[in-house]
C-alpha cells in the first residue's frame, strides 16, 4: 500500500490532471466529475464503516444535508456557491455530531438501525418542508459558479472537472493523513480489539463522535458542489439508489482502504453509466450493482484493490 | 459380541491445527468406556468429532453398524447418538421443562418422551423443582444436570458424557457421580470423559488414556493399576509418547 | 371522549396492529438466525404485486391473491436465506455482511418489482366493504378487519414457536446451534423454516397494506423504516415486547399526527426513539442485548 501512494499515486493524478486536454467531450467529463464526488462519498464512508468497523448505515444524511445546505444557502439566501460549498461540509460536520451523541454508545445492530432511521428522517423532513426544500420536487436553477467573468457553465465542464478533483484530492489527503495518524492508529486497534483499546484508556464513545464528524466533512462538501454543479437538490440524494451505489463502491473498492473505494467509484460510474445509456436499463442497473456488491462479498470480502494487492504482491514475489 | 461404536485412525482438529492423530478406539454392545488424560489432550474433541460437530479429516467412525463418518450432528443425534457436551450452556431463554421436551426431538426419541421425562426428575429431582426455570439463571451444578438430562431426553442407544462434574463442588459432584452410575446400571452404554480415574473405574469397563491426540494405553478394569500408578501415569511421563 | 380521540386511538389500532405484524416478522428472524433482514419491507412488496396479479389481473379473487402473495413472498425468504445469509454463518462480521447482502435483496426486489410490474400505481381490493360507527366515528370494515387479523396472527406465532415441537427447535437453534444440532434439530432446515415464516408473514401484511394505499414498488419502504422504530423501541428479543412496541409507536404516531400534524410527527418519534435509548440502551421493553 506505501509503495502504491508513493509512486503510483502521483502518477494517477497527473494524468487525471491531464484528462481534459485529450477528453473534450463534455459528458465524458460529467461523468468524471460525477465520479471524483462518489468517490469521496464511499471514502469518507469507508473510514466509519471500513475503518474504524462502525455501522454507520445514515452516511447519505451527511450528503444531503450538504446538498440542501448549498441549495438553500445559494438560492434563498443569496451565499456566494463558493462559499455554500465549505458551508455545506459546516453543516454535514454538525448533524454528524447531532447523531453521534446517542449512536457512540449503542451496539451491534442497533447502530445500524439508528443511523438508518436518522438518514429516513432527515428525508422525510425535507419532504415535509416543501415551503424551505421545494418538497418532492426539490430545488432546481441554483446558481452556478463564476469566477470574475468566467462562467463555469459554458466550459464544457472544464472548470467543473479541476473543481470536482481538487475537491477529491483534498478529501483522499484528508483521510490518508487521518488514518496514519496516531488517532487513525487507535481507531484500528479499538476495531480489531476493543477491548485491548479499552484497557489502554482510549475512548470509544469519543472516538466514534470525532469519526462520524470527520467523515462527514467532505462528505458535505460534495453534497454542496453535487448542489452547484447539478444546479438541482433533490430528495434522492438521500434514497436508495445513492446508497446502494456509494455502499456498492466502499465493498467492491474494499472495505477499510480509503484507496479502494475511490478506483472503485471511478470504474462503477462509468459501468453504470453505460448501462444506463441503454433503453430498459435505467431501473435494472441498480439490479446488477445489487448483484455485485453480494458476489463481492461472498467471493472477494477484501474488495478489487486486495485482490490487486495480492496479484502485484505475487508477481513481485512477495 | 457386536460393536456399537467403532471409531477407526481418526485424524482431526481445527484448521491448520491437528488435535487427533491416527485414534482409534472401540465399544461393545453393552459395555461403556471412559477416557482421561491431560486437558486439551484431544478427548473433547473426540467426542465432537464421533457426534459430528468436528469434521474428521481421515479416519472413519461407525455407529451401530452403520458409517457415520460424514454425517450432520443433528442425525447422528437422531440415530440415539447422544452428548452431552462439557459447559453446555444449552438454551438459555428456555424454561427448564420446554428444554427437557424439545430435547426428545426425533421420532423415536418423541415415543419414550413421558418415561424419560419421568426417569430425569428421579434422578435430578432439582430439576422437577425448576420445571419453569430459565436455564441462563440455574447454577452450574443444575445446568450440568440439564444437560444429562437432555442426552437422556433423546433415549439415547449410547451416551457420551463430557466432564459431567466439571467445576463442582464435592457434594455436587457425588450427587451427580451417583446419577451417572444410576444411568451406568440401567444398561445404557456410556463413554464418560473425566479425570477422576477412580470414578471412571467404578462406573465403566475399560479406560483410554489419551495424550497428543493418541490413545498411549488401554486400561481393563479388571487389572486396573492402583492410584500411585495412576498419579504416575499423569505426572511421571511414564507413557511411551 | 371526543370524535377526534376516538378516530385517533382507532387509527393507533391499525397502524399498531400493521407495525406489529411487520415487526414480529423482523423478531423472528432475529431471534432465530441473529440477522437483521433489511428485505423485510420488500418482502411485503412482492407479497402485494402478486397477490394483484392473480386477483387483478387473473381475476382469481382476493382469497388466491392472499395465498400467492404470502406464498411468494415466503419462497422469495427461502431464497435469500439460501443465497444471501447461509453462506456467511460462520463468518466473524455476519452480522455487518447479512445487512448488506439483505440491503441488496431489497434493492433486487425492488427494482425488480418496478422492471415486472412497471411504475403505475395499482390497488389491491378490500377484504370487506363498508363502515363501521364506533362511538360515531367512521373505520372501514377492512381496517376493523386488520384490527382483528393483527392480534390472531401474532397469537398464532406465539402459539407456534412457543408450544409446537417445531416452533420451539427455531428458538433452540437461534439460542444454541451446537445443542440443537446434538438433540437432532436440522439447523440449516431450521433457519429456512424461520426466514420463510417471517417472509410469508411479511407477504401476507403486504397484502392488507396493498389494500389501504397504492401499490408501488417502494410501498415496503417506509413501513420498514417504521417497523425498525418499533424493534429499537422494543428490542428484537421477544415476541411480546415487539408486539408491545408496535401499539405505542401506533398510538403515538396517531396522537402525534393529532396534536402536531403530519409533517411533525416522523421527527418527533424519532426523537422519541432516541430519547428512549439514551436511558435504555436496549430498547424500552429489552432486558438485554
Amino acid at each position: 500500500m506505501n509503495r502504491l501512494s508513493i509512486f503510483i499515486l502521483p502518477a494517477v493524478l497527473i494524468v487525471l490532471l491531464a484528462v481534459p486536454l485529450f477528453v473534450e467531450d463534455s459528458y465524458i467529463r460529467h461523468l468524471f466529475i460525477v465520479a471524483f464526488m462518489y468517490a469521496v462519498l464511499a471514502s469518507n464512508w469507508d473510514l466509519s464503516l471500513g475503518y474504524t468497523g462502525l455501522f454507520n448505515f445514515g452516511h447519505m444524511t451527511f450528503f444531503g444535508v450538504g446538498v440542501y445546505t448549498a441549495a438553500i444557502a445559494a438560492k434563498t439566501l443569496g451565499v456566494d456557491p463558493w462559499l455554500a460549498i465549505p458551508l455545506s461540509g459546516v453543516t454535514a460536520a454538525l448533524s454528524a455530531l447531532l447523531i453521534a451523541a446517542p449512536v457512540a454508545r449503542l451496539k451491534g445492530i442497533y447502530v445500524v438501525l439508528v443511523t438508518f432511521a436518522f438518514s429516513q428522517l432527515v428525508l422525510q423532513l425535507i419532504l415535509s418542508q416543501s415551503q424551505i426544500t421545494g418538497g418532492g420536487e426539490g430545488m432546481v436553477r441554483l446558481p452556478y459558479l463564476r469566477l470574475g467573468d468566467y462562467s463555469f457553465i459554458r466550459d464544457y465542464k472544464l472548470g467543473y472537472y479541476y473543481v470536482a478533483l481538487g475537491m477529491l484530492t483534498l478529501s483522499t489527503l484528508f483521510l490518508t493523513a487521518l488514518v496514519s495518524s496516531p488517532f487513525g492508529k487507535s481507531l484500528k486497534a479499538v476495531r480489531d480489539n476493543e477491548d485491548y483499546a479499552r484497557a489502554r484508556g482510549i475512548s470509544i464513545t469519543r472516538q466514534r463522535i470525532a469519526v462520524l464528524v470527520l467523515s462527514a466533512i467532505f462528505t458535505g462538501v460534495a453534497g454542496g458542489f453535487y448542489a452547484i454543479y447539478l444546479r438541482v437538490a433533490s430528495p434522492e440524494a438521500l434514497g436508495f439508489g445513492t446508497m446502494s451505489l456509494t455502499l456498492s463502491m466502499v465493498l467492491i473498492g474494499g472495505v477499510g482502504t480509503i484507496w479502494g473505494p475511490v478506483i472503485a467509484a471511478l470504474i462503477l460510474i462509468f459501468a453504470t453509466e453505460a448501462f444506463a445509456g441503454i433503453r430498459g436499463m435505467e431501473e435494472a442497473r441498480f439490479i446488477i450493482i445489487a448483484v455485485a456488491m453480494i458476489l463481492v462479498l461472498r467471493l472477494a470480502p477484501g474488495g478489487v484493490l486486495a485482490l490487486l494487492n495480492r496479484l502485484t504482491n505475487s508477481t513481485l514475489g512477495r | 459380541m457386536t460393536m456399537l461404536l467403532e471409531a477407526d485412525n481418526i485424524t482431526a482438529g481445527y484448521g491448520a491445527v491437528t488435535v487427533l492423530r491416527n485414534l482409534s478406539l472401540h465399544l461393545s454392545d453393552n459395555e461403556s468406556i471412559g477416557l482421561f488424560g491431560p486437558n486439551g489432550h484431544g478427548k473433547t474433541t473426540l467426542l465432537m468429532t464421533i457426534s459430528g460437530l468436528v469434521r474428521p479429516s481421515s479416519g472413519s467412525i461407525r455407529y451401530d453398524g452403520v458409517d457415520i463418518t460424514l454425517n450432520r450432528a443433528s442425525d447422528i443425534g437422531a440415530a440415539g447418538l447422544a452428548h452431552s457436551p462439557q459447559g453446555n450452556t444449552l438454551f438459555g431463554e428456555m424454561g427448564v421443562a420446554e428444554i427437557l421436551e424439545l430435547s426428545a426431538f426425533t421420532r423415536r426419541a418423541k415415543v419414550q418422551r413421558k418415561t424419560q421425562m419421568e426417569r430425569v426428575y428421579s434422578l435430578f429431582p432439582r430439576l422437577a423443582e425448576r420445571q419453569k426455570q430459565l436455564a441462563r439463571t440455574l447454577s452450574g451444578g443444575e445446568r450440568q444436570m440439564l444437560s444429562i438430562g437432555c442426552a437422556l431426553m433423546c433415549a439415547p442407544r449410547l451416551l457420551m458424557l463430557d466432564e459431567p462434574t466439571l467445576g463442582l463442588s464435592p457434594k455436587l459432584k457425588e450427587e451427580l457421580g451417583i446419577a451417572v452410575a444410576d444411568i451406568a446400571k440401567s444398561g445404557t452404554p456410556l463413554v464418560v470423559v473425566e479425570q477422576d480415574v477412580q470414578f471412571l473405574l467404578s462406573l465403566t469397563d475399560r479406560l483410554y488414556m489419551i495424550e497428543h491426540g493418541e490413545v498411549v494405553r488401554e486400561i481393563d478394569r479388571t487389572d486396573a493399576p492402583d492410584h500411585a500408578e495412576i498419579m504416575k501415569l499423569y505426572f511421571g511421563g511414564d507413557s511411551d509418547d | 371522549m371526543t370524535e377526534a380521540m376516538i378516530a385517533t386511538i382507532l387509527s393507533g389500532l391499525v397502524l399498531g396492529s400493521l407495525y406489529a405484524m411487520m415487526a414480529s416478522g423482523l423478531s423472528v428472524v432475529w431471534t432465530t438466525l441473529g440477522v437483521f433482514n433489511f428485505a423485510h419491507g420488500a418482502l411485503m412488496t412482492l407479497g402485494a404485486y402478486v397477490a394483484w396479479t392473480i386477483s387483478e389481473y387473473l381475476g382469481l379473487g382476493l382469497a388466491a391473491g392472499m395465498v400467492a402473495g404470502t406464498l411468494a413472498a415466503a419462497l422469495a425468504g427461502i431464497v435469500i436465506e439460501r443465497l444471501l445469509v447461509r453462506p456467511f454463518y460462520t463468518n466473524r462480521n455476519m452480522l455487518l455482511i447479512t445487512v448488506m447482502t439483505t440491503l441488496a435483496a431489497m434493492i433486487i426486489i425492488e427494482k425488480g418489482t418496478q422492471v415486472i410490474w412497471g411504475p403505475r400505481l395499482k390497488q389491491l381490493p378490500r377484504i370487506a366493504d363498508g363502515e363501521l360507527f364506533i362511538f360515531g366515528s367512521a373505520i372501514s370494515v377492512h381496517e376493523a378487519l386488520i384490527v382483528l387479523i393483527a392480534p390472531v396472527t401474532l397469537i398464532a406465532l406465539w402459539a407456534f414457536t412457543a408450544r409446537t415441537l417445531t416452533g420451539r427447535s427455531l428458538r433452540a437453534a437461534g439460542q444454541n446451534q451446537t445443542a440443537a444440532a446434538l438433540i437432532g434439530i436440522h439447523v440449516p432446515h431450521a433457519y429456512g423454516l424461520a426466514y420463510a415464516l417471517s417472509a410469508g408473514l411479511a407477504g401476507f401484511t403486504g397484502v392488507l397494506l396493498g389494500s389501504i394505499r397504492f401499490l408501488t414498488p417502494t410501498l415496503g419502504s417506509e413501513p420498514l423504516v417504521k417497523a425498525m422504530t418499533v424493534v429499537i423501541l422494543g428490542g428484537l428479543g421477544s415476541l411480546g415486547a415487539t408486539a408491545g412496541a408496535a401499539f405505542v409507536i401506533g398510538f403515538l404516531e396517531a396522537f402525534l399526527v393529532l396534536t402536531v400534524g403530519l409533517y411533525w410527527t416522523p421527527s418527533l418519534l424519532f426523537l422519541t426513539m432516541i430519547v428512549v435509548l439514551i436511558f435504555r440502551p436496549n430498547g424500552l421493553f429489552g432486558g438485554r442485548s
